[in-house]
């Protein structure tokens, strides 16, 4: 077993990593940027060490920082967390070069499920099904007018480093191709360093679900049910549950194998999410990619399975097997989680972070609370805007959806404007309600839902 | 520091009364009886029937369901009964699901057994936006179990007849249903237990010849079909113009086929009132 760990990532998940490694004895190593002096992970870990200033590729992403204290502090472990260096494969290797457990899967299954056009050839061997779109990376604006012809439009050009939805585009005909690929290519180069792009047919209205995984080194796979993340911007995830209300047992078993399948294929290690597309009619699913990190929705996977992810991810770091088979895993009840980002709606979602004047989170049967803030911290302005996660558990959707109401209700933040009271408004919505969204919902309706916003602020000013 | 729950509290109510009171996309409802608009939230309000005309928009089984019966009281019985394919007949595996991801519902057929003015009984409903509410040999089993159950706890059966016809994609599976649930209604009525059948538009074809004309009691909502064939049938068969309001929920209480025409506003109380009344198999 592990004896001490590194956490090169900072925030939340941070918390989420020290709060497993203190419940399994391991010691605790807190990386940490100027900025984030006072964040509660540094305080309560056992050892803190101060890596850069606040630029993230100076302190969060610099590896020789990252692997020069994690050797002076004698640590055996790094959980690299989600962002940052979590699917980087070159820093995977460095820390195996470096005779440090990288807790996550090898550079080479990152790799492997990192180059997007890589991993759609992989699948497809493996007998999981991709979205129809051009055989590997397309290197020209003929070739991919050519690929686009043969798939139909409307098609998708995707950077095959891509993530986070940054290097992609959307093309309706052949007119708006060529520029279209110029901007992506060039937003690729720029984030990623690799301007390789891809094509593949769109699909329309669809549901985003994915299935979290769970592999060891002795070549056990399982899937722990799937989740529904269709309530997201712009690729920013709002609102997800788990189980997908969309999925009929015949279905979920096929894609939750599917996702094992997909996870064989590339060797996998730890936990790990296998993303899914569903079409409109809910009966076709493409694969979309794997994502080689704890996620930050695992909370609602752990509350209906009772499977602590993180615990798995360093019992499996540390060469032990799983605890539970597929068989042994149950799905309980439904549960759902907000995200509470710094960030302020009508201003487009320019995010806002500053210093928390007044906080208080919700409690009671069902509710658990995964966040970095406590009262008179402040959150840094130089990272995500990811305040808290709210997450409720209930035997049924419903229940679900009214505790969380009532969590949002109870939830209060002084200091800056957060996203919780649109999520507020979505849990009114019937769309919602019915479980009919997919990830068209909320950039069609979020006009509507402003117009909220802003009419209960104009009254309040009158009054 | 005291007002900060208060605030939200008071702002997130204000939001959701700005939600209660939104009604998406189009807030007027045509009717197609009189051609009239009305709004949305009213029709709704009035038990989707058009404030103007008096029209009955057609309704879902689970909300027909949640019309009649007391809040509270409903468990649905034989949810899962699967729909069958049983002659692997082209194109109708497809039909089904794409049935079923619209409605949400497994079959035509929903039952349930609930309370009406506090008293048990069994409901079934068809649903016509299923393939028209036709029956297959699934809704005939569904319908079948139903009246069983009814039959073995003694409670009184209503059931809201919705329905083409048989399916004809089942072929001759859906036709021996007309048959079995008869039966099964013989063996009901045979115990003295109370059985109302509501007609609700349309209710044509093998529904009619079956369960839905062999009720205790026959009640119809206003302006719906009943009848075998339809009326372009007949007017093509005979070759005569049919009288106005022909096969019409009215026509048929004229003629005696229905013994009362309950509009949905009265349902409930007029289904509590003969329950009430026959509460001992009808003796005083």
């Amino acid at each position: 077993m592990l004896k001490r760990v590194l956490i090169a990532n900072r925030g939340e998940i941070a918390l989420r990593v020290l709060r497993a490694c203190r419940e399994m004895g391991i010691e605790t190593v807190a990386a940490y940027s100027t900025p984030d002096a006072e964040a509660l992970h540094v305080q309560l870990a056992t050892q803190a060490v101060c890596i850069g200033p606040a630029r993230a590729a100076d302190s969060y992403l610099n590896q020789t920082a990252l692997l020069a204290a994690a050797k002076a502090t004698g640590c055996d472990g790094v959980h690299p967390g989600y962002g940052f260096l979590s699917e980087n494969p070159d820093f995977a290797d460095a820390c195996a070069a470096a005779g440090l457990a990288f807790i996550g899967p090898s550079g080479d299954t990152i790799r492997k499920a990192g180059s997007k056009s890589a991993a759609r050839d992989i699948m497809r061997s493996a007998g999981v099904p991709v979205p129809p779109g051009s055989n590997g990376p397309v290197s020209s604006v003929e070739d991919a007018l050519s690929a686009a012809e043969a798939v139909g439009y409307p098609v998708l050009l995707k950077a095959s480093a891509g993530g986070g939805g940054r290097g992609i585009r959307r093309c309706d005909g052949p007119a708006d191709l060529p520029s279209a690929y110029a901007e992506a290519r060039a937003e690729a180069r720029a984030c990623f360093g690799d301007d390789e792009m891809y094509l593949e047919k769109l699909v329309l209205r669809p549901r985003h679900i994915e299935f979290q995984i769970l592999a060891d080194r002795q070549g056990h796979v399982i899937h722990l049910g799937d989740r529904d993340c269709s309530v997201q911007r712009r690729n920013q995830k709002l609102i997800e549950e788990a189980p997908a209300r969309c999925l009929t047992p015949a279905l979920r078993g096929e894609m939750g194998e599917a996702a094992v399948r997909a996870a064989r294929a590339v060797g996998y290690e730890g936990a790990g999410t296998v993303e899914f597309l569903l079409d409109g009619d809910g009966q076709h699913f493409y694969f979309m990619e794997i994502n080689t990190r704890i996620q930050v929705e695992h909370g609602i996977t752990e509350l209906i399975t009772g499977v602590d992810l993180v615990r798995e991810q360093l019992r499996v770091a540390s060469g032990l097997p799983l605890e539970l088979t597929q068989e042994e895993v149950r799905l309980t009840g439904h549960a759902m989680e907000c995200r509470v980002n710094a960030e302020d709606p009508e201003k487009g979602f320019q995010p806002c972070p500053g210093k928390v004047a007044f906080l208080h989170f919700p409690g009671g049967n069902g509710v658990r609370v995964d966040s970095c803030l406590y009262g008179g911290c402040t959150l840094p302005p130089y990272y995500d805007s990811l305040a808290a996660k709210l997450m409720v558990h209930a035997p049924t959707r419903l229940e679900a959806i009214r505790k969380m109401r009532r969590c949002l209700e109870e939830f209060a933040l002084e200091g800056f404007p957060t996203n919780a009271e649109l999520s507020y408004q979505i849990l009114y919505h019937p769309i919602f309600v019915r479980g009919g969204c997919t990830t068209a919902f909320l950039d069609e309706h979020l006009p509507e839902l402003l117009d909220f916003n802003r009419r209960v602020r104009e009254s309040e000013g009158q009054s | 520091m005291n007002s900060i729950f208060a605030k939200r509290r008071s702002r997130l109510l204000a939001m959701k009364s700005l939600r209660d009171n939104y009604v998406p996309g189009d807030k007027l409802v045509t009717c197609p009886h009189c051609g009239q608009e009305s709004q949305r939230k009213q029709v709704a309000q009035s038990l989707s029937v058009c404030p103007k005309c008096g029209y009955h928009f057609p309704v879902g089984a689970y909300y027909r369901l949640s019309m009649v019966l007391d809040p509270g009281s409903f468990r649905e019985l034989h949810e899962k009964y699967p729909a069958g394919d049983p002659l692997s007949f082209p194109g109708y595996r497809e039909k089904l699901e794409s049935c079923q991801r619209k409605t949400g519902l497994t079959e035509a057929a929903v039952t349930a057994v609930g309370a009406i003015g506090g008293r048990k009984c069994v409901v079934g409903v068809l649903d016509n936006r299923f393939l028209m509410g036709s029956m297959s040999a699934a809704v005939g089993e569904k319908i079948t179990l139903a009246i069983e159950y009814a039959g073995k706890n003694k409670l009184p059966l209503i059931l809201f007849c919705a329905s083409g016809g048989a399916r004809m994609q089942e072929g001759i599976l859906s036709l021996m249903q007309m048959a079995k649930t008869s039966a099964a209604l013989a063996r009901f009525s045979e115990k003295g237990l109370l059985y109302i059948s509501v007609l609700t538009d349309p209710t044509t074809g093998g529904v009619t010849a079956s369960f839905a004309s062999l009720g205790d009691i026959i009640l119809a909502e206003p302006g719906a079909l009943i009848g075998f064939a339809g009326p372009r049938v007949i007017q093509q068969t005979i070759g005569e113009t049919l009288p106005e309001g022909f096969q019409r929920a009215e026509f048929q209480m004229e003629h005696g086929f229905v013994d009362a025409v309950v509009p949905r506003g009265e349902m409930r109380d007029a289904l509590s009132r003969l329950l009430r009344l026959h509460e001992r198999g009808g003796r005083p």
